[in-house]
């Protein structure tokens, strides 16, 4: 591990994305450099070529779809041809197309990207907002992801911080990171339930903490239902009041649903600190036929919102049972509920939460803020080496191997602390069969199609006998780095094969690091550009000056008894700032503002009586 | 020639007054009695804009004053060159050697009038609604109004989308209105405020993208992020964004302590 410098945790959500830290033993949650702790996960290119990241991206969103990305986090580390992938082009404004090894590639600004690279920007972004914060590079994180993301997922995840300039310290579990943000490593023994609600996506899972070991037993949710869902009604509610008094249906108006989309969260939030709120937008659309722009003005009540939204609540209510039931686990045994998500603050949710529970949940000041907050304690606690407070890395799904009818044998259960090794024997399934195909499998559903499929291969040369008859010795192997191998041995003859597995995020290390470079070679180009601006920016204010200066000079009586020196010197500096001014090269930019910046105070000392005023 | 050049910027005035830039109109009502006195159709659309009074000398005053980075952008620095006939002070306006003269001298190093390949003194084909287009936008590029010669050139590109006439100066116009209305702005990295309060945003006379773009600026996004957030071009959104300055709905603000990372 390197040195330690700062430490930090980081929530990379499917909406908001948040980065903490540990600071004199509290962790606290790092603002951005706009001031607020959430940088909403959404990366576009806008028309002048501009890279967004954050709250600025959001922004545009419905003025520059296509070159807007939202929710990468729902295709990272998936196969292009995969269910989720498939569910989630329907909902996306941007196209997706297929890369070489049938992984996602998004097309942004006639590039194709990888999704680590784009969850890359966010993370970049989220660095940068740290370095702001402690004043020095941040080179190490903990970052969260979904309790149910599979290893390729989650290396996908890993390589998005490498290609971001973090090293990852530890890739932890979304709810195991709220847990530990309450202190529940140390204060709790039994079953918790988090559910969480983002902006897109509700999570419930279910952990057992027995000593300190967080134990993921049960997850599930809905992953197209959150926050969103609740603007949405918000936005139909204003689109309806609005047609019904205009006849004017805005939604057929990008910059009015701009408009809308963002008073509809506003108001969400506001909702739930207050019992009514004044939707304000003037200006929203100008009528078809032309004349004076149209206002919204309306105000929206809690209990409006609350009857809006009835449904959703009763769906969140619905998924929560639905998990614990198939967990087997009753509200009653769980030790504490935890609320997370900047949804779960809407008093009616939290009510919802209790009827059902029959419980208070915990939910801190802030909500949105427990997971990056408990990636931090896990940063510190890692370097720190609190053992107490130490996750261990466990394999977040089961392995197995298929078997006859199309069911799987789970050699190494989920959660198991790696490295670790299981072997188990099987027996032919077919009468003097030759040949056996050994499916390497990751998931937790017992019908081996509903698993991830890792890898796969032949063992060959069987001896010819009845079926049961031969034993094939099949072991798993996986070590510190969480490389998987899986090795199959023909007890009788000795023969073996082997696979090596090794989680992929759909990225071959090449194309690693040929998007590390280039990154790299951006944020050269994007830092000389900065200067370039600052430069101009000076330049312009200089010479704007210098102009007024010798506008003065000028109408004075004998110069203001400045030497014709002077004023030619000044006239020079000026001819030098235009001509350099277009120029892209830094140097003659600053050579050109200290020639404007050494004239500027001799003009000034000009007398209006006509003698030097120095 | 001067007769019929007139009449084209008579035709021309009207398409901008319909489209709302009634000073852009009255420029070249004003430079079509400059070449044909006797054009009575050009004095009766001044008189009933109510511009008699805007004589000539005055209609052509840059708006330039202290417009560093209008010129600024100028591609071909050079030595100074005579300037275009077309060009005037107005009369009486500054002593030799002021900041209207150096003004003036600046505008020697910009890229105004038409392409190389366009001749704007020579004869243009008669009846062609672009070719007036074009005739005006020229004359009004010669009278520094950019803001007019894009709407002119607009249209004409709506009328003509692949001559490449109208693409070249449309583009060369724009860049140089651009670059005046972001002088106009300051220090793009300022963060501006709105100066109003809600109750008063109302009983302004804003259009719907004036109103988006008003509703962008809230203290936490520079000009240059407006730019990007807006939608809309950049000329666009710089118009809306110095309009709005000028009418003191929004004031520039301060300059962020570091930008942001994008």
């Amino acid at each position: 591990m390197a040195e330690s410098g700062p430490l930090i945790g980081i929530d990379l959500g499917t909406t908001n994305s948040l980065v903490a830290t540990v600071q004199d033993g509290q962790p606290l949650i790092i603002k951005n450099r706009t001031g607020v702790p959430l940088t909403p996960s959404v990366v576009a290119v806008s028309k002048n070529g501009k890279r967004l990241v954050g709250g600025i991206a959001k922004r545009q969103a419905i003025t520059n779809p296509q070159d807007t990305v939202s929710a990468a986090k729902r295709l990272i580390g998936r196969k292009f041809s995969s269910h989720p992938v498939q569910d989630a082009l329907r909902a996306l404004t941007y196209q997706v197309v297929c890369g070489a090894h049938d992984d996602v590639r998004i097309r942004l600004a006639g590039r194709d990207l990888a999704v680590p690279e784009v969850s890359a920007m966010i993370l970049a972004e989220l660095k940068a907002d740290a370095e702001a914060h402690f004043g020095r590079p941040v080179t190490q994180a903990v970052i969260t992801v979904p309790a149910y993301f599979n290893d390729g997922q989650r290396q996908a995840t890993k390589d998005a911080g490498r290609i971001a300039g973090l090293e990852v310290l530890r890739i932890i579990n979304e709810p195991t990171a709220a847990a530990l943000a309450y202190g529940f490593g140390r204060t709790v023994n039994g079953k918790i339930a988090v559910l969480d609600l983002g902006g897109g996506t509700f999570d419930v899972s279910v952990l057992e903490i027995n000593n300190g070991i967080f134990d993921v037993v049960a997850t599930g949710g809905d992953t197209f239902l959150g926050g969103e869902d609740w603007d949405h009604r918000i936005i139909e509610w204003m689109v309806f009041g609005f047609a019904k008094e205009h006849g004017i249906d805005l939604r057929k108006d990008r910059m009015a649903l701009q408009r809308l989309k963002d008073a509809a969260e506003k108001a969400k939030v506001e909702l739930s600190s207050v019992k009514e709120t004044q939707v304000h937008l003037p200006f929203i659309c100008t009528p078809p036929g032309g004349g004076a722009a149209l206002h919204l003005q309306s105000t929206l009540t809690r209990e409006k919102l609350e009857d809006l939204t009835a449904d959703l609540g009763e769906r969140l209510v619905g998924i929560t049972s639905e998990v614990l039931g198939e967990a087997k686990v009753r509200p009653s045994d769980l030790k504490e509920v935890i609320l997370v998500g900047g949804m779960s603050r809407m008093p009616r949710i939290v009510e919802q939460v209790r009827q059902y529970f029959r419980r208070e949940p915990c939910k801190g000041v802030h909500a949105e803020e427990v997971v990056a907050l408990g990636a931090a304690i896990q940063a510190h606690a890692l370097v720190a080496q609190e053992g107490e407070l130490l996750l261990l890395d466990v394999t977040p799904q089961s392995m197995g191997v298929a078997i006859a009818g199309g069911y799987v044998r789970r050699l190494i259960p989920r959660n198991t602390t790696v490295p670790t090794s299981a072997t188990e024997v099987f027996a032919t399934s077919k009468d003097f069969q030759r040949t056996v195909k050994i499916m390497v499998l990751q998931g937790e559903h017992e019908l081996a199609h509903h698993n991830e499929l890792l890898g796969e291969f032949l063992l060959t040369g069987l001896r010819e006998a009845p079926r049961g008859q031969v034993e094939i010795e099949v072991t798993f192997d996986i070590n510190a780095e969480g490389i998987v191998s899986v090795s199959a041995r023909d007890r009788d003859t000795g023969l073996r094969q082997s696979i090596t597995v090794t989680a992929s995020s759909g990225l071959t290390e090449d194309e690693l690091r040929r998007i590390m470079d280039e990154q790299r070679d951006w944020l050269v180009t994007a830092r000389a550009s900065e200067e370039l601006k600052t430069r101009r920016v000076e330049l312009d204010i200089l010479a704007r000056d210098l102009v007024d200066a010798l506008s003065r000079v000028r109408l004075l009586p004998g110069a203001g008894g400045l030497s014709p020196d002077v004023v030619t010197r000044a006239e020079q500096a000026l001819d030098q700032a235009r001509q350099v001014r277009g120029g892209e090269d830094v140097g003659a930019l600053t050579r050109a503002c200290e020639a404007l910046s050494q004239s500027l105070p001799l003009l000034r000392s000009a007398s209006p009586r006509g003698t030097p005023g120095r | 020639m001067n007769t019929l050049r007139a009449r084209q910027l008579v035709e021309a005035g009207l398409l901008l007054r319909l489209s709302g830039d009634t000073p852009g109109a009255e420029k070249l009502f004003v430079r079509a009695l400059e070449l044909d006195p006797a054009n009575a159709r050009a004095r009766q659309l001044l008189t009933l804009g109510g511009s008699a009074s805007a004589a000539p000398a005055n209609a052509a005053a840059p708006d330039l004053e202290g417009d560093w980075g209008a010129w600024a952008d100028a591609a071909s620095p050079g030595p100074a060159e005579p300037l275009p006939e077309s060009v005037n002070l107005p009369e009486g306006t500054g002593t030799p050697g002021d900041a209207l003269d150096l003004i003036a001298e600046a505008h020697r190093t910009q890229e105004f009038g038409l392409p190389e390949s366009f001749s704007g003194t020579g004869p243009l084909p008669q009846g062609s609604e672009v070719e007036t287009l074009l005739q005006g936008a020229e004359d009004l590029l010669t009278l520094d109004d950019h803001s007019g010669a894009v709407d002119l050139l607009r249209r004409a590109q709506s009328l003509a989308p692949e001559d490449p006439r109208v693409e070249a100066l449309r583009d060369r116009s724009e860049r140089i209105l651009v670059g005046m209305l972001e002088a106009r702005l300051g220090d793009l990295n300022r963060m501006p405020r709105v100066r109003l309060q809600p109750d008063d945003i109302i009983w302004l006379n804003l259009d719907h993208r004036a109103g988006f773009v008003l509703a962008q600026i809230d203290g936490a996004v520079s000009f240059d992020d407006l730019f990007a957030l807006s939608g809309m071009s950049r000329l666009d959104t710089a118009r809306i964004l110095a309009q709005l300055l000028d009418e003191g709905i929004i004031a520039p603000g301060e300059s962020p302590v570091s930008t942001r990372g994008g």
